[in-house]
């Protein structure tokens, strides 16, 4: 708050170029305008270029509101980009999980897929992008090969991690109740391994939720504009407001995923398992 | 060298049964033994089993061969690490011994299954599930319908005295309770045998008695055929039929004790701790010769002469 306060006040008082670093005002207006409300905290520090003009932002905030809400570019890209998210971290959990699940299942596939899966989890996920532009073009299939891509790998290698730290007990016991074969997987194995599953959806989540953004940026599909879409286009206007209004869109939209949904999840299992405190 | 069994002890008197805090519960007709009979069914032979692990050099044990009859209460006593979680893990399945057999009512029983239930020293219930559900996880695998498995489950929680932690999780259970859902999950199985490895280890003197207490009153009710292993002499005197001892690197039978003592026992008599006391020092001479023996083979003191050489040596050097 304070570092916020400050820098705002830096701005007014030394009078630092906007299209070098925004202020915190602007990043409001920015914000603000994209869910249609009309602003102008940032107004006395609008001078001269870039784009917009202190007289088009005076008379957005005089104009009164006519977009609904869910209408407005920044609600619409976050429903695009969680769509793909949805589809793509559904897609790769399934995959993920399936692989992960193998490799604690067989030693030669783990042997096999363990040290390329490590690599391929160092590999930044948009250095996928090039390889899906050519085997998908630019569409919706690209932007989802690279989301899967850049999350799988990790999912699969956390999944594995957390089945081995199943205690042996618990499938013994289950064969000596009965449950054999696919009973053993679906009733013992599976709740069993609830806790590495749950630490596993959370770890792949950040993967996919940060490919998505990365290739969303560089694909740049028109019909569907996501939140990456709005950060590039921020940057082609040389609007520095915006993309420092998306960036933190980005960001707490990750953190409330991870914070509220993957962490209460991991947390109740943990309660349920007596673990922790 | 195994010796025949030799009943050390025999009382033809019943003993007075010791007061007892709980009422006597009713054995559900599920549990009770087939008509006709009173021991029902739950032979299980143990012949010549050998099992080790890595190598001929670390054999766990050596050709052990154990007889239960049916409703037989047979205790192994032996040290730690002589091979008892073995030889229970052999008889329930768990482990394929190198040679040897185990049969059931004169069928070869192999991999594990639930006519031969098994108590784990660890519990082994699942933390996923509550005490009620844990009971009847195994009734569910075997697709007894959900109406029948509950008066089961029902029947089973009352047998160990739980009926009103039924919906608590595992980990808000005491360790005496844990044990007694494991008991319960075992017994609602109706299985033949019930292999018991170390159920009591890790609880206090007051629930173990307890335990005893409750694990013996089932054991006349429902005329199970029980395998327990322990380490506590104390423990296989009040509980067992028959001692077996078995003595360790490997695992072999030294010994076996008939305890003719009636069921229910008061744990309190002067005959139970004179028993505990003759088979402690039996067992006892055997450990000290058996650690005699090793330290001959194993370890040697250094004569002073080696030992003269060593620090002249040192010396010079310097
Ligand atoms: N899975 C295993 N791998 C290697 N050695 C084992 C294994 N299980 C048991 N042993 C060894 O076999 C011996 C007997 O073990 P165990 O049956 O657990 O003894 P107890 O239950 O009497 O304490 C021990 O020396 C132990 O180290
Ligand atoms: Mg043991």
């Amino acid at each position: 708050m304070l570092i916020l306060a400050s820098w705002e006040t830096a701005y007014r008082v030394i009078g630092w170029k906007l299209w070098v670093f925004p202020a915190p005002s602007h990043v409001v207006d920015s914000l603000l305008e994209m869910v249609g409300v009309h602003t102008a905290f940032g107004e006395p520090l609008h001078t001269g270029w870039p784009r917009p003009l202190p007289e088009d932002r005076a008379a957005n905030a005089a104009r009164p509101q006519v977009e609904p809400w869910y209408g407005t570019p920044l609600v619409k890209a976050i429903s695009y980009s969680g769509v793909r998210l949805v589809a793509g971290f559904a897609i790769s959990v399934a995959l993920g999980g399936t692989i992960g699940l193998l490799m604690w299942r067989f030693d030669a596939v783990d042997k096999m897929l363990g040290p390329l899966f490590l690599g391929l989890q160092t590999l930044p996920s948009v250095c996928w992008v090039p390889l899906a532009v050519l085997c998908f073009g630019i569409n919706e299939k690209g932007i989802l090969f690279v989301l899967i891509m850049g999350s799988f790998s990790a999912i699969s290698l956390v999944l594995r991690d957390g089945l081995r730290t199943i205690p042996p007990l618990y499938p013994r016991a289950g064969l000596m109740l009965g449950a054999r074969g696919w009973k053993l997987y679906w009733y013992v194995l599976l709740p069993a391994s609830l806790p590495a599953l749950a630490g596993s959806l959370r770890t792949g989540f950040s993967f996919a939720w940060r490919s998505l953004m990365g290739a969303e940026l560089i694909f740049m599909v028109e019909k569907w504009r996501g939140l990456g879409y709005l950060l590039q286009m921020g940057r082609e206007f040389s609007d520095i407001a915006r993309v420092v209004a998306v960036m933190i869109v980005m960001v707490v939209i990750g953190m409330l995923a991870d914070r509220w949904v993957f962490a209460i999840v991991q947390r109740r299992v943990q309660e349920r398992f007596g673990l922790g405190t | 060298m195994r010796a025949p069994a030799t009943p050390i002890l025999t009382k033809s008197a019943p003993e007075p049964p010791a007061p007892r805090a709980e009422r006597p519960v009713a054995i559900p007709t599920w549990a009770r033994p087939a008509p006709g009979t009173t021991t029902g069914r739950g032979q299980l032979v143990l012949s010549g089993i050998s099992k080790s692990f890595g190598g001929t050099s670390a054999r766990a044990l050596r050709d052990v061969s154990i007889t239960c009859a049916p409703g037989e209460f047979v205790v192994v006593v032996g040290p730690s690490g002589c091979g008892k979680s073995t030889l229970l893990n052999v008889a329930a399945g768990m482990i394929t011994p190198d040679s040897g057999t185990v049969t059931l009512d004169g069928q070869t029983a192999d991999g594990p299954g639930p006519d031969r239930a098994m108590v784990f020293q660890d519990h082994g219930l699942f933390p996923w599930l509550t005490a009620a559900q844990n009971i009847e996880f195994g009734l569910k695998m075997a697709g007894v319908p959900r109406s029948e498995r509950e008066g089961r489950v029902e029947d089973a929680l009352r047998l160990v005295h739980l009926v009103p932690k039924r919906d608590k999780l595992i980990h808000e259970l005491s360790g005496g309770m844990k044990q007694r859902v494991s008991i319960a999950r075992a017994l609602v199985m109706n299985p033949a045998v019930l292999l018991m490895d170390e159920p009591f280890a890790a609880l206090d003197a007051q629930t173990r008695t307890l335990l005893h207490e409750q694990l013996q009153e089932l054991w006349c009710q429902t005329h199970k055929t029980i395998l327990f292993v322990t380490h506590s002499v104390g423990e296989a005197v009040r509980l067992a039929d028959r001692i077996i001892v078995l003595h360790a690197h490997p695992g072999r039978i030294r010994r076996e004790v008939q305890v003719s003592l009636p069921h229910p026992r008061n744990f309190d008599s002067s005959d139970i701790n004179q028993l505990v006391k003759l088979v402690r020092k039996e067992i006892e001479d055997e450990v000290n010769r058996v650690n005699a023996e090793m330290a001959e083979t194993y370890w040697k003191p250094q004569s002073p002469a080696d030992l003269g050489a060593d620090s002249g040596l040192m010396g010079d050097g310097i």
